[in-house]
C-alpha cells in the first residue's frame, strides 16, 4: 500500500473525524436579507449586462450580413414553373391581285392546315393578311417599309413574308425563298384559289406543307432546347435519335451565346513566306456583308495578325507524305494538337465577349500540298474555339509559295471562315434564307439564355440553402431582383411575338444573373476553423465565466437551503 | 481602277510595316562580352486602330489599345552595370531600369482618376502578357515624374498623363523571356533572336531586356514603331562551360585555376587570377551555347547607319587587327571600318563568328559622363539615411541632371535635412528645382524630383533622413527579415541632346518585424490579465467575508475528510489486529 504512511498520518491527526468537527464548528452569523439582496442584485446586474448587451452586440458584431432572396420564386424559375414559353410566329401574306374577301378566306383554310400539321404547340405559326399599298413583282426584294401588318407589330418581328402571285407560267403552286429576304413568294393559278364554300384547298395545303418545311428545323432546335431542361412540357415532339445526334452536335459545337465576339483572323506559316496578305481588303468583301446581316443578334470586333515560324507542336506526329496521293497529309488524330497552343500567340482579345479563331495555315513550299488523311480536305473547325483552313497555294509561276497573298487568293478560305462562323454561331442548315436562319437564332437564343439565367437563380437559391455560412450582399439581391424582372419580361415579349426584345431581355437577365452568381465578395467566405475560435475566445470567456457561473450555482444553492430551512 | 487602289495600298503597308534587327558584340575588360540585341518593327497608325497586326505583336496592341496607352516603356533588368571597368552604358542607359520590372507610359486620359484605372488596366494586362508581378504596381509604387521623362514619340493629344511604377523586388527570370521573345516575328527561330536563351541571358553579370512604344509621325504619316532591346554582359568564362556535363554552375576544380604563382600569397588554398594580358578567344557558338540560324528574311535594311547598310545585321566591336574567323555555309556580307566589322547573315544557314585568343590592344571604350551612387547609411529600427554620391569626371563641363526617388510609403524621408554638399567646396547651391510630394501612408509612395548642377571635377553627395514605418500584421511579406526593396534612383543628364539615363542600385531597408504569432501571445496575455481584474472585483461584489473558522466546509472537504475518515478508520482496524495477534 504506497499510500500507508500518509494515511498512518491521518490516523493519527486530531481531526480525524472530520466531518464531525466541522459540523461542531462555528457556523457565520446569519447573513442579513439586505446583505443577500444585494449580492442577488450584484449577481443579476451582471448577467443582464451580458445578456441583454453582451450577447446582442457580439451577434451583431460576428453575425454574416444575409440580405433577404426571394428564394422561392427563384426556384420555381428554375423548375419552369413561372414562365410557360411559346413562339407565337406572325407570318404576314400578301395577296394583291386577290379580293380581299377570298384572300380572307384562303388564309383562313390554310391557317387549318397549318393547325393540323403543327404537333409542337409551344411553336406555332400565325398568319395575318397584310395590306399594301402597291403590288409587288415576284422576284423582286421590295421595301417592305411601307407595309402595315394589322396592329402595330414592328417589321422585324414578321417573322415571314408570304407574297401570292398569279402565276403566268411554269408548275403551280410553286414556292420561292428569297435566300437575302424573310420572303416566300407563292405563284397560283386562278382555279386553286379555294371556294368560298370549301373548306381544304391544293393551295392552302401547299402553302402549309412549305411552312411547316421551312420551320421544321426551328421546331426540332426548340424542342431539342426544351427537353434538354427541366422545364418539360407535358407535349414535347418525341424526335428521331439521328435529328437529336445532329442537335446535340450542333450544340456542342457553337459558342454560348454572347453581344459581342472577336474574331481573329490569323495567318500563319511555318518560314517567312506569306510575309503579308491582302487581309483588310477580303474581309472588306467576303466578310463585313456577313457580319452586318449577323449584328442583329451580336456585335462583332475583328482584328488580324500575321505569325511566321510557327511550327507544329512536338505532341503530334506531324504531315508525312503519301505517294498515292502525291501530298502531305496530316492523320486525323493529329487535328486535335495542330494548334501548337504552347508558342502560337492566340490570346484572347481582351474586352468581354469570347473570341473566335479563324487560322489561315500556309505549309511550307516543300510540304505542299498539304491534306487531312481521311476526305483530302483542307478545313476543320475546332467546337467552341475556331476554324482551320489549310491554303495550298503556288505563286505565279507555279513554284512557290507567293511573298503576298492576294485577295483572290483568300477568297477560298474567307468562304470556309465564313461558313465557319454561321456554324460557330450556332445557326440551322435550313432553310435557305440567311434572314430567316438569323431570326431562328434570336429565338433559340432568347430561349436558351432564358433557361441558362433561371438555372443560375436556381442555383443560387440552392447555394444559398445549403451554406448557411455564405454572406449576400445586397448588390446580390438587386442582381436577383433585375433578373426576374427582365426574365419575366423575357417571357412576355416571346409570348407577344417581339423576339427582337426578348433577346434583349434575356441578355440582361443572364448578365444580372451571371453578375448576382459570381459575386466576388460571396465567393470569398471567410474561413474560420473552429481552433481559431476557441483560441480567440476561451482565454477571456472561459475564466470570466467561471466566477460568474459559480456565483449563481452557489447563490441557487443557499436559496434552496434557505427555503428548506424555512420549511 | 480597283486594282490599281489595292496595289497603291499594298505599296503603302510594305512601306508602312517593316522589321530590322541588329546585334551588336563588344569585348570588354576583365573576360566580359557586351551582347546588345535591338529589333524594331512598326506598324501603320491606321492598320494599327483597325487592328490588322503584321509584325507588330497583336496582343501588346491590343492592351496599348484597351489600355489607351499612346507610348510605353517596360524594363526588366538584373544585375549592376560596372561602369569603372566597362565603360559608358549601352545606349547610354535610354533602354535599361532599375533592378526588377520598371514600366513608364503616357496615357490618353481626360482626369487623374481615369488616368488611374487605365494604367491599372494596363498593368494587370501586362502583367499577364510577360508572366511579371506587374499588377502589383498600384497607387504606393506609381508617381507621375515631372523632369525625368520626356516621350520619345510625336503626340498630338495634350491628354496625355505619364506614369511610372517600379517593382524593384521582381526578379527577372526565362518566363519574362519566352513571352518577349514571342513578340518577334522570328520568335527565335531564325536571325540573330535565335541567339536568345533564357540560360545564358539570365547567367550574365548584367542584362536589361526592354520594350519601347512610340508613335512616330513624319510628314503627317504616322506609324507606331516598338523597340525590342536585350543587352547583357556575359562572363566569357562562366559561359562558356558547357552545358552538357556541368548542367549546374559551379566553380572550376582547383587545378584548372589559373593563378597568378608570382603573389607572395599564393597558396594551396588561395589563388590571384592570372592576368594574361592577352584578349580571350570565343565564339558564339562557345558562348551563346548555338551558333545564328542564318538571317531573319522579314528583316529590312537599318536605316540612319552606313556600316549597316545591304542588310547588315551583326557588328563586332573589335581591334582592326585582330582575326575574326567566320564559319558559313553560304555566302555572306562583311565590312570593315576602323574597331567595327559588320556582317550581312546568310541565309538559311547557320552563322558563326570565332575570335582566338591574341595579344592585342583591348579597344578604347567611352567613359561615363556621370558616376553615381547610392547606399543607406545609419542604425536601428527607427531612423536611417539616404547617401547618393555623384562624381562629374569631366575636367571642364558642369553636368546638370534630374535626379528621381520614387520611396515606398513606410520610408518617410525628412525633407528638411535634404542636403547637398559638394567637394570641393563650391559657393553655388547645387540643387536648382524640387518637386517634392509627400507620401500617404497606404495610398501613394514619395516622390522627389531634384534638378541638380555639379561642377567639373566635384563631387556631389546629397543625403537626407528617414523614418520607418511599422507596418500592420497582414501587410508584411512572407520574407520581412530579409528587408524591403527600395527602386532604383533615375538620375538623367539633361547637359546633352539626347536622353541619357543612369540608374543606382536598389536599396534594401530593413524594417521592424514582429514575431508573427504576436496576435494570439497578445490575446492569451491581456485575456488572462482582464480575467484576473475581473475575477477579484466580482469575488468582491459577491462573496460574504466571515471569520476563518466560521467556513462553512464545501462538498469537496466534506467528501476528502470522509475519505480520510474511512481509510484512519481502516488502517487504525488493521493495526488493532496487528497489535492482537
Amino acid at each position: 500500500m504506497p499510500d500507508a504512511p500518509e494515511a498512518k498520518n491521518a490516523g493519527e491527526s486530531p481531526n480525524a473525524n472530520a466531518a464531525h468537527a466541522y459540523g461542531a464548528a462555528k457556523h457565520p452569523p446569519p447573513d442579513s436579507w439586505e446583505n443577500i439582496l444585494t449580492r442577488r442584485l450584484v449577481l443579476f446586474s451582471f448577467w443582464a449586462v451580458i445578456l441583454f448587451l453582451g450577447l446582442p452586440i457580439w451577434w451583431k458584431t460576428t453575425t454574416i450580413y444575409r440580405a433577404p432572396l426571394p428564394l422561392h420564386q427563384m426556384q420555381d424559375w428554375a423548375d419552369g414553373k413561372v414562365c410557360r414559353l411559346t413562339f407565337p410566329l406572325r407570318i404576314a401574306v400578301e395577296a394583291p391581285s386577290l379580293p380581299s374577301q377570298e384572300a380572307q378566306h384562303l388564309l383562313r383554310t390554310t391557317q387549318h392546315a397549318l393547325d393540323d400539321l403543327n404537333d409542337f404547340s409551344a411553336h406555332h405559326l400565325r398568319l395575318l393578311l397584310s395590306e399594301r399599298p402597291q403590288s409587288g413583282q415576284p422576284g423582286l426584294d421590295q421595301s417592305t417599309e411601307n407595309l402595315t401588318v394589322d396592329g402595330l407589330q414592328p417589321k422585324e418581328d414578321i417573322a415571314l413574308f408570304i407574297r401570292l402571285f398569279p402565276g403566268e407560267s411554269g408548275t403551280t403552286p410553286r414556292a420561292d425563298l428569297h435566300p437575302y429576304s424573310p420572303t416566300l413568294d407563292i405563284f397560283y393559278s386562278s382555279n386553286q384559289i379555294p371556294s368560298s364554300s370549301s373548306t381544304v384547298s391544293p393551295l392552302a395545303t401547299f402553302i402549309a406543307t412549305e411552312l411547316q418545311a421551312i420551320f421544321n428545323e426551328e421546331q426540332a432546335a426548340l424542342s431539342y432546347l426544351l427537353s434538354s431542361t427541366s422545364w418539360h412540357p407535358s407535349h414535347t415532339k418525341l424526335m428521331s435519335p439521328e435529328l437529336a445526334e445532329t442537335l446535340s452536335r450542333r450544340k456542342t459545337r457553337s459558342f454560348k451565346y454572347a453581344p459581342t465576339y472577336h474574331l481573329t483572323f490569323s495567318l500563319f506559316t511555318p518560314t517567312a513566306v506569306p510575309s503579308d496578305w491582302e487581309i483588310e481588303a477580303a474581309l472588306d468583301e467576303y466578310m463585313s456583308p456577313l457580319l452586318e446581316s449577323l449584328s442583329s443578334i451580336s456585335n462583332f470586333t475583328v482584328d488580324t495578325q500575321t505569325q511566321f515560324y510557327a511550327g507544329f507542336s512536338p505532341s503530334i506526329s506531324g504531315p508525312e507524305y503519301n505517294e498515292e496521293k502525291q501530298a502531305w497529309v496530316l492523320q486525323k488524330s493529329d487535328l486535335g494538337g495542330f494548334i501548337n497552343a504552347a508558342e502560337w500567340p492566340l490570346s484572347p482579345s481582351i474586352g468581354a465577349g469570347p473570341t473566335i479563331n479563324f487560322i489561315l495555315y500556309v505549309p511550307s513550299e516543300h510540304q505542299t500540298p498539304l491534306l487531312v488523311a481521311d476526305n483530302g480536305g483542307s478545313s476543320w473547325l475546332i467546337p467552341q474555339w475556331g476554324g482551320v483552313q489549310i491554303l495550298n497555294i503556288n505563286g505565279a509561276d507555279g513554284s512557290s509559295v507567293p511573298g503576298v497573298l492576294t485577295k483572290d487568293d483568300l477568297r477560298p478560305a474567307m468562304q470556309t471562315f465564313s461558313y465557319q462562323l454561321l456554324s460557330l454561331l450556332g445557326l440551322p442548315q435550313s432553310p435557305n434564307s440567311l434572314p430567316l436562319r438569323i431570326s431562328t437564332l434570336t429565338r433559340v437564343h432568347s430561349a436558351s439564355l432564358i433557361f441558362s439565367a433561371s438555372s443560375t437563380l436556381g442555383a443560387l437559391a440552392r447555394l444559398t440553402e445549403t451554406l448557411p455560412s455564405i454572406s449576400i450582399p445586397k448588390k446580390v439581391a438587386q442582381s436577383v431582383q433585375q433578373t426576374t424582372k427582365h426574365l419575366q419580361q423575357a417571357c412576355t415579349s416571346l409570348r407577344e411575338g417581339r423576339f427582337h426584345a426578348a433577346l434583349e431581355n434575356a441578355r440582361i437577365a443572364e448578365a444580372e444573373a451571371e453578375h448576382a452568381f459570381f459575386e466576388p465578395s460571396m465567393v470569398g467566405q471567410v474561413y474560420f476553423p473552429d481552433e481559431h475560435k476557441v483560441a480567440v475566445y476561451l482565454p477571456l470567456l472561459g475564466t470570466v465565466s467561471v466566477p460568474l457561473v459559480m456565483a449563481v450555482v452557489k447563490e441557487y444553492r443557499s436559496y434552496r437551503e434557505a427555503r428548506k430551512r424555512a420549511s | 481602277m480597283f486594282l490599281l487602289l489595292i496595289l497603291a495600298l499594298t505599296a503603302l503597308c510594305a512601306a508602312a510595316s517593316e522589321y530590322h534587327e541588329r546585334l551588336l558584340l563588344r569585348p570588354l575588360p576583365q573576360n566580359a562580352l557586351l551582347a546588345s540585341f535591338n529589333f524594331r518593327s512598326n506598324s501603320s497608325q491606321q492598320s494599327f486602330d483597325q487592328q490588322n497586326f503584321r509584325y507588330f505583336p497583336r496582343s501588346l496592341g491590343q492592351i496599348l489599345q484597351h489600355a489607351h496607352t499612346k507610348e510605353l516603356h517596360l524594363r526588366f533588368s538584373l544585375g549592376r552595370w560596372d561602369a569603372e571597368v566597362w565603360g559608358a552604358r549601352p545606349w547610354h542607359g535610354a533602354r535599361e531600369g532599375g533592378n526588377g520590372v520598371e514600366l513608364w507610359a503616357w496615357v490618353e486620359a481626360e482626369s487623374d482618376d481615369e488616368a488611374n484605372a487605365r494604367w491599372s488596366t494596363l498593368t494587370n494586362a501586362l502583367s499577364g502578357l510577360f508572366c511579371a508581378s506587374l499588377n502589383f504596381i498600384d497607387s504606393t509604387r506609381t508617381i507621375r515624374p515631372v523632369m525625368s521623362f520626356e516621350p520619345e514619340g510625336t503626340h498630338a493629344n495634350a491628354s496625355l498623363q505619364l506614369l511610372h511604377g517600379t517593382l524593384p523586388h521582381e526578379v527577372v527570370c526565362t518566363e519574362n523571356l519566352t513571352p518577349f521573345v514571342k513578340l518577334l516575328p522570328c520568335k527565335g527561330k531564325a536571325g540573330i533572336s535565335s541567339l536568345l536563351d533564357g540560360h545564358k541571358l539570365f547567367d550574365a553579370s548584367w542584362q536589361a531586356m526592354a520594350i519601347d512604344i512610340r508613335p512616330v509621325c513624319e510628314n503627317g504619316e504616322c506609324v507606331l514603331e516598338i523597340e525590342q532591346t536585350v543587352d547583357m554582359v556575359l562572363d566569357l568564362d562562366r559561359s562558356k562551360r558547357p552545358r552538357a556535363d556541368n548542367p549546374i554552375p559551379r566553380p572550376l576544380p582547383t587545378e584548372d585555376l589559373e593563378c597568378d604563382t608570382s603573389k607572395p600569397y599564393h597558396a594551396e588554398d588561395s589563388c590571384y587570377p592570372l592576368d594574361k594580358g592577352t584578349e580571350p578567344g570565343w565564339s558564339l557558338e562557345q558562348v551563346f551555347g548555338r551558333a545564328i540560324k542564318g538571317s531573319c528574311p522579314l528583316s529590312t535594311e537599318w536605316w540612319g547607319d552606313e556600316m549597316m547598310a545591304g542588310g547588315k545585321t551583326v557588328c563586332i566591336n573589335v581591334d582592326p587587327e585582330r582575326t575574326v574567323d567566320v564559319r558559313s555555309a553560304k555566302p555572306y556580307g562583311e565590312v570593315k571600318e576602323g574597331h567595327m566589322r559588320c556582317y550581312q547573315l546568310p541565309d538559311g544557314t547557320d552563322f558563326d563568328l570565332e575570335l582566338h585568343e591574341e595579344v592585342i590592344p583591348p579597344i578604347p571604350l567611352d567613359q561615363p559622363p556621370l558616376h553615381a551612387a547610392r547606399a543607406i547609411t545609419g542604425y536601428g529600427q527607427e531612423r536611417g539615411g539616404v547617401e547618393s554620391v555623384f562624381t562629374n569626371p569631366s575636367l571642364t563641363e558642369t553636368l546638370e541632371i534630374v535626379y528621381l526617388e520614387s520611396l515606398p510609403w513606410y520610408m518617410k524621408p525628412y525633407i528638411h535635412t535634404l542636403k547637398a554638399r559638394l567637394s570641393p567646396a563650391a559657393a553655388l547651391d547645387p540643387i536648382k528645382e524640387t518637386y517634392y510630394r509627400p507620401a500617404s501612408d497606404r495610398h501613394r509612395g514619395t516622390h522627389l524630383e531634384l534638378l541638380l548642377t555639379i561642377p567639373p571635377a566635384s563631387t556631389l553627395t546629397l543625403s537626407y533622413d528617414f523614418e520607418k514605418a511599422i507596418l500592420r500584421y497582414t501587410e508584411y511579406p512572407p520574407d520581412p527579415n530579409r528587408g524591403f526593396d527600395v527602386a532604383a534612383a533615375v538620375v538623367r543628364l539633361v547637359s546633352g541632346g539626347r536622353p541619357e539615363y543612369l540608374r543606382t542600385t536598389t536599396l534594401l531597408l530593413p524594417l521592424p518585424t514582429p514575431d508573427f504569432s504576436m496576435p494570439y501571445n497578445v490575446i492569451i496575455l491581456t485575456s488572462t490579465v482582464m480575467a484576473l481584474g475581473f475575477g477579484s472585483i466580482f469575488n468582491l461584489l459577491v462573496r460574504r467575508l466571515v471569520a476563518a473558522d466560521e467556513v462553512p466546509p464545501t462538498p469537496l472537504v466534506l467528501a476528502l475528510a470522509r475519505v480520510r475518515g474511512r481509510v484512519g478508520a481502516a488502517l487504525r482496524g488493521l493495526l488493532r489486529k496487528g497489535k492482537k495477534e
